[in-house]
């Protein structure tokens, strides 16, 4: 059979020259996905790494080591710096370069047309890259996904398959949270294959949160293909000049503190005063504090000195902010949602503060003090008092 | 020195603020019960605009793609950004479309709109599931330069180039504010951090000025709406809706219970002799505190 795609392309990202941790992230998902896959369909389609940037030869045996079978470089001073539209074009270039296709797998070097599959970060580079890539190549893309699977899927469309049934095979599942975290919503990339608008849509791709996948652990007698590619590249293209770069050290520090005091929707009835009861308790616990995605959004009005201090992106726990492993962890008024369990879990000891037994958040706990945060937090701040002094270490 | 115009491209969005979003007893948002609004990340694209509005004196246009009630998105879009433009492309061949259908219709839309325009700006992304890929994936079809998380930036009028500073994030280092240049034109998507200052006694008289118009031009909002469908954008079919969208939503389910990782001890949130010994128990948890 023609397989005119093949294979999971994965673009991994660098910063000061080294990868960043969402690149053997990524790398050792697919690397577990595609050894499912070559099982399940008796095939041989590889985990392919491609690497851009300036002096980044050596990258590639790391790849390999974390779970690629080839690496596309493209060393180039003018890829140094990470900019929209030039990334964009030498991925897109990469992507449909049949001669690449050769290289990693002569067989089917004749058929080779796209990458079946492919992963980007879904970060402030790989987010908006992963969009122009995908616009480019005029296919489908899926963000912020944290689990994968692939499948044969049997279904029928109005519109894909003209309501017809259809199997759809090598399917890649696609589950991103919604941003209660109480959804999981599957996403597919399929072709059209009603006849009136009749058209491919490879590579099926996404974006993966960071952090979600374990990396494997490297293996230094993995062998793979590594293969240089040289992108044209149009000086109309470089029109974007990177003028300087400042490290920004954050407000929010949730790696020093022993313990975090986190709060969610659980202030609503008084936020006001629900936020000065944690802001409070994380002072008698010399605590940083934390919030759930929900509250980044600012659903109630509060002050603007709470407002500006608490209701901010830096500070949320879960899978679009921090992850934590705090000595002690006290959730007030958080219900557990999956994206924000995911920040969390690796803490201590975890007290939870909710009237509702029912929680997930229940699940997740050590204590479980079942009331509403108006009510308990005032008792435990004056039991604090009484048995606990926090003694600054340095 | 020439014009300076800029377009906005926005989304109506459920209302996430207390007392207008509703959600259903399991935890997920009740779409049929809360209210809807300019999502808020249009809403700071919209700022964003209006600041071009008072320190360049800059046309501006917004454009939407949705159902009729999307008016109301605009409307409010205008009365942040003095727009004397507002696009609603609404068709039933444009549901269900996923990004990239819909940024078919919004390139569409830009080329339609009366100016040239040399900034487009989008929010971040939208509040309710969209995933932020509608902005860059415009931006591509315009072919204009995407400059993402955009914090601030300023024009030279002159020589027709922004410079402007984007907020990077990645995992596992530090962000990073970078300052950039680039030739007009470009496509902003606006990062959440952003704010206009308008430091001159020249700007602050500007933007009060235009703030007014603004509320004026708002009440009359009709006077600038144009409605356009399929045919009269003049998009190919099979490029917008359905058609035109790569993926689909398979399923939507409750993300399962996962296993209990910790077994809770429940206890009694009144009960001051439960609270003393729950305390003991964090105490004991925290080897480097010390017992007074």
């Amino acid at each position: 059979m023609v397989e005119k795609y093949r294979h999971l392309y994965v673009v991994v990202e660098i910063q000061n020259g080294k990868l960043i941790p969402i690149s053997k992230e990524m790398i050792g998902e697919a690397r577990r996905l595609m050894d499912g896959f070559n099982q399940k369909y008796s095939s041989d389609e590889k985990v392919v790494a491609i690497v851009l940037g300036s002096d980044i030869k050596d990258l590639s045996k790391e790849l390999i080591e974390s779970g690629a079978d080839a690496v596309i470089y493209c060393d180039n001073p003018q890829l140094e710096e990470v900019t929209n539209i030039i990334y964009t074009k030498v991925i897109c270039q990469i992507a449909i370069n049949k001669k690449i296709g050769g290289q990693i797998e002569s067989k089917y070097a004749q058929d080779f047309k796209r990458p079946r599959y492919m992963f980007f970060a879904a970060d402030s580079i790989g987010r908006h890259l992963s969009s122009t890539v995908l616009a480019g190549l005029n296919s489908g893309l899926a963000s912020d996904i944290n689990q994968l699977v692939i499948e044969d899927i049997e279904m029928s469309h109005q519109q894909k398959t003209a309501g017809k049934k259809e199997i759809y095979e090598k399917t890649l599942e696609m589950y991103r949270p919604d941003f209660s975290g109480f959804l999981w919503t599957t996403i597919l990339c399929l072709d059209n294959r009603n006849p009136a608008f009749k058209r491919d849509y490879h590579p099926q791709a996404c974006s993966i949160i960071p952090g979600v996948f374990e990396p494997r652990k490297p293996d230094s007698t993995r062998e793979g293909k590594i293969i240089e590619f040289i992108p044209r590249i149009d000086q109309r293209d470089l029109k974007v000049k990177i003028l300087s770069r400042k490290v920004i050290e954050s407000t929010v520090d949730f790696e020093t503190p022993r313990t975090i005091v986190s709060f969610g929707r659980g202030i609503k009835e008084e936020p006001e005063e629900n936020i000065k009861l944690v802001e409070q308790l994380a002072k008698e616990l010399n605590a940083e504090v934390g919030i759930t995605l929900p509250i980044s959004k600012k659903p109630y009005p509060i002050s603007s000195r709470l407002d500006e201090k608490y209701m901010i992106p830096d500070r949320v726990i879960g899978t679009s902010g921090h992850k934590t492993s705090a000595m002690l962890y006290v959730a007030a008024g958080v219900s557990g949602a999956m994206q924000h369990v995911w920040g969390m879990k690796d803490s201590g000891f975890v007290v939870a503060i909710n009237p509702d037994e029912n929680s997930p958040i229940k699940d997740e706990c050590d204590i479980f003090i079942k009331g509403r945060m108006e009510d308990v937090i005032p008792l435990l701040i004056e039991e604090i008092k009484k048995q606990i002094q926090i003694v600054e270490t340095v | 020195m020439g014009q300076l115009n800029v377009a906005v491209i926005i989304k109506l969005e459920p209302d996430f603020s207390e007392g207008n979003v509703s959600y259903n007893p399991d935890g997920t948002l009740n779409r049929a019960e809360t209210k809807n609004t300019l999502g808020p990340h249009s809403g700071i694209a919209a700022h964003a605009a209006f600041f071009a509005k008072v320190m360049y004196d800059a046309k501006v246009s917004i454009g939407t793609m949705g159902p009729p009630i999307a008016d109301l998105a605009l409307q409010q879009a205008q009365q942040i950004s003095d727009a004397e433009e507002l696009h609603l492309y609404s068709d039933r061949l444009f549901a269900g479309a996923d990004t990239l259908g819909t940024a078919e219709v919004l390139k569409t839309g830009i080329h339609k709109m009366k100016e040239k325009m040399d900034i487009v700006f989008s929010g971040h992304r939208a509040s309710d599931g969209e995933t932020g890929q509608t902005g860059p994936q415009t931006a591509w079809k315009l072919g204009f330069t995407f400059l993402g998380n955009v914090v601030s930036y300023t024009v030279d009028m002159e020589t027709r180039t922004i410079r402007a500073k984007r907020l990077i994030s990645l995992q596992g280092t530090p962000d990073v504010l970078e300052e950039i240049e680039a030739p007009l034109p470009v496509f902003i998507s606006i990062d959440p951090t952003y704010k206009s200052s308008f430091d001159k006694v020249s700007q602050r008289l500007a933007f009060q000025k235009y703030k007014k118009e603004a509320e004026k031009r708002a009440d009359n909002y009709k006077d600038y709406f144009t409605m356009f469908n399929a045919d009269e954008i003049g998009v190919a079919k099979s490029l917008v809706g359905l058609p035109g969208s790569p993926t689909i939503v398979y399923k939507v389910e409750r993300v399962p219970k996962s296993t209990a990782t910790r077994k809770a001890e429940v206890i009694d949130g009144s009960d001051p002799e439960a609270i003393r010994k729950a305390v003991g128990k964090m105490k004991e948890a925290l080897d480097a505190m010390v017992i007074k």
